[in-house]
């Protein structure tokens, strides 16, 4: 019996979905924060899309947004040229960090002690969060604006790329360049899978896989249209994509292969993550939303309820009384076989 | 013929009158400390933080007080770079994040109207 994808809708933006980050996986389940450019990020429960809190007080649209692990503290790059971090429990505004133009990435160390943010002014900064007042280490060497910026290899390195179509690894301690890879066209994504050191790059309709130390390419994969975001599932069995067909791909890893393609959106996509246990994926939008997707179509987890046949006559028990007034027990009972027996035939 | 995959519910979107961030839920009970670092963090016994709680409500009642005194009156500003200024005061805003004065008396000249950001004040001094 096919089951269909379900997406489940989180509505509340009112701008388009720009960025989104899950948090690691908590006593409270794991969460997600998404960057809107409204200039209101909200904090959503990861299973259930369900929202938690929105974090009032940029001026402008908010570009990146991140997570810590323990989803404590959560991080904003804003076009009012400036990061804030947050508490992500009260959603209280914690710190303010002016930068000389927009910015757009934000990053947190494992420890969540150090940020690091980039932006249009090309420089990647370092903020030690238990002394914000102390001025941040500036890494210089980007031509072009920084799109993403994260850490790596245990918080040792930093990945960042830009517009100048490269992605470059910094060596946190000399804070030199180790590595360099250029593209011929702007790189739109960048993810990266600490588990397994991989590196998901997105640049025009190719889906390309790096490893994240050396930088050596494991594999590129084609979609079927220009893809602004992918990501890895967790156990590196599937991947998924969108971009501006308003579709979400979902390929296989290992065979490269096209699985499945999921229409909802109403506009671009803009980002897809899959979530830190792999059961769902969420996906933001030009068209202001962010839909979330279970991997394992069909299986119960969160807002999604497996059926089951007793499930199925009980809904069509409360459908039937509804349209056929009152009757006696056995007459429901005989209709409720008919619809029963008709909607397996249907299958 | 697929059937999509039920869902018990949409997920709940954000609430129109306010920020969120539920005091109530267990998540911010357990990890949420009180803002200023007092005998709180470190487990005193109730008696203590009572006492506290007392003092600091008696605290801000006088300061709620002292704004509803100063309505009007000529008061002096201290503030950041050697910063000086006398105006007439007239109001706070909810959050005591900016005062508004009028003929905030300026180096430069006088201010008729103004607003004067509560971050940068370091004192203000009238009298009654």
């Amino acid at each position: 019996m096919a089951m269909r994808q379900t997406p489940l809708t989180c509505s509340g933006h009112t701008r388009p979905v720009v960025d989104l980050a899950f948090s690691g996986i908590t006593p409270y389940g794991y969460f997600l924060i998404s960057a809107c450019k409204d200039g209101k990020p909200m904090l959503r429960q990861g299973d259930t899309g369900d929202w938690i809190g929105t974090f009032l007080g940029h001026k402008g649209a908010v570009w990146g947004a991140t997570l810590n692990t323990d989803a404590t503290k959560a991080a904003t790059a804003a076009a009012d040229f400036t990061a804030k971090v947050w508490d992500a429990v009260s959603g209280d505004e914690v710190l303010t960090l002016a930068h000389k133009h927009i910015v757009k990435t934000v990053s947190f160390t494992q420890d969540s002690n150090c940020l690091l943010t980039g932006g249009n002014d090309k420089l990647l900064r370092i903020y030690d969060l238990s002394n914000p007042e102390a001025a941040p280490q500036e890494i210089a060497g980007h031509t072009s604006a920084i799109k993403k910026a994260l850490w790596c290899n245990d918080d040792k390195q930093i990945l960042s790329a830009a517009e100048d179509k490269t992605i470059r690894l910094w060596d946190r301690s000399s804070m030199e360049e180790v590595k360099t890879l250029s593209f011929d066209t702007s790189v739109s994504s960048m993810e990266y899978m600490s588990d397994g050191e991989i590196l998901v790059i997105t640049y025009g309709k190719t889906i390309a896989f790096y490893n994240a130390l050396s930088l050596e390419l494991i594999k590129t994969v084609e979609a079927p249209a220009p893809i602004n975001s992918a990501s890895l599932h967790p156990e590196k069995d599937f991947f998924v994509a969108g971009g501006d067909d308003f579709k979400l791909y979902k390929f296989d890893y290992s065979t490269k292969e096209e699985l499945e393609s999921y229409k909802g959106h109403f506009g671009p996509v803009h980002c897809v993550r899959f979530s830190p246990d792999g059961e769902l994926y969420a996906s933001g939008s030009e068209d202001g939303t962010l839909r979330l997707w279970q991997t394992a179509v069909g299986k119960t987890y969160g807002l999604w309820k497996c059926v089951l046949p007793g499930y199925t006559a009980s809904i069509l028990k409360s459908t039937v009384s509804i349209f056929l007034g009152i009757y006696s027990n056995a007459d429901i009972a005989e209709v409720h076989f008919c619809f029963f027996f008709s909607f397996f035939v249907y299958i | 013929m697929a059937t999509p995959v039920p869902v018990l519910r949409l997920p709940k979107g954000p609430d129109p009158n306010s920020r969120g961030f539920d005091p109530k839920s267990p998540r911010y009970i357990s990890l949420c400390r009180t803002s200023i670092s007092s005998s709180a963090v470190s487990d005193a016994d109730s008696e203590e933080l009572q006492r506290e709680q007392h003092a600091r409500s008696v605290l801000r009642e006088r300061f709620l007080r002292c704004l509803l005194a100063m309505a009007n009156k000529k008061v002096h500003f201290h503030m950041f770079e050697k910063v000086k200024v006398e105006a007439t005061f007239g109001a706070s805003d909810i959050d005591v994040l900016n005062f508004q004065v009028s003929d905030l008396h300026t180096p430069i000249g006088v201010q008729k109207e103004a607003l004067i950001r509560c971050q940068d004040v370091i004192s203000l001094t009238f009298d009654l």
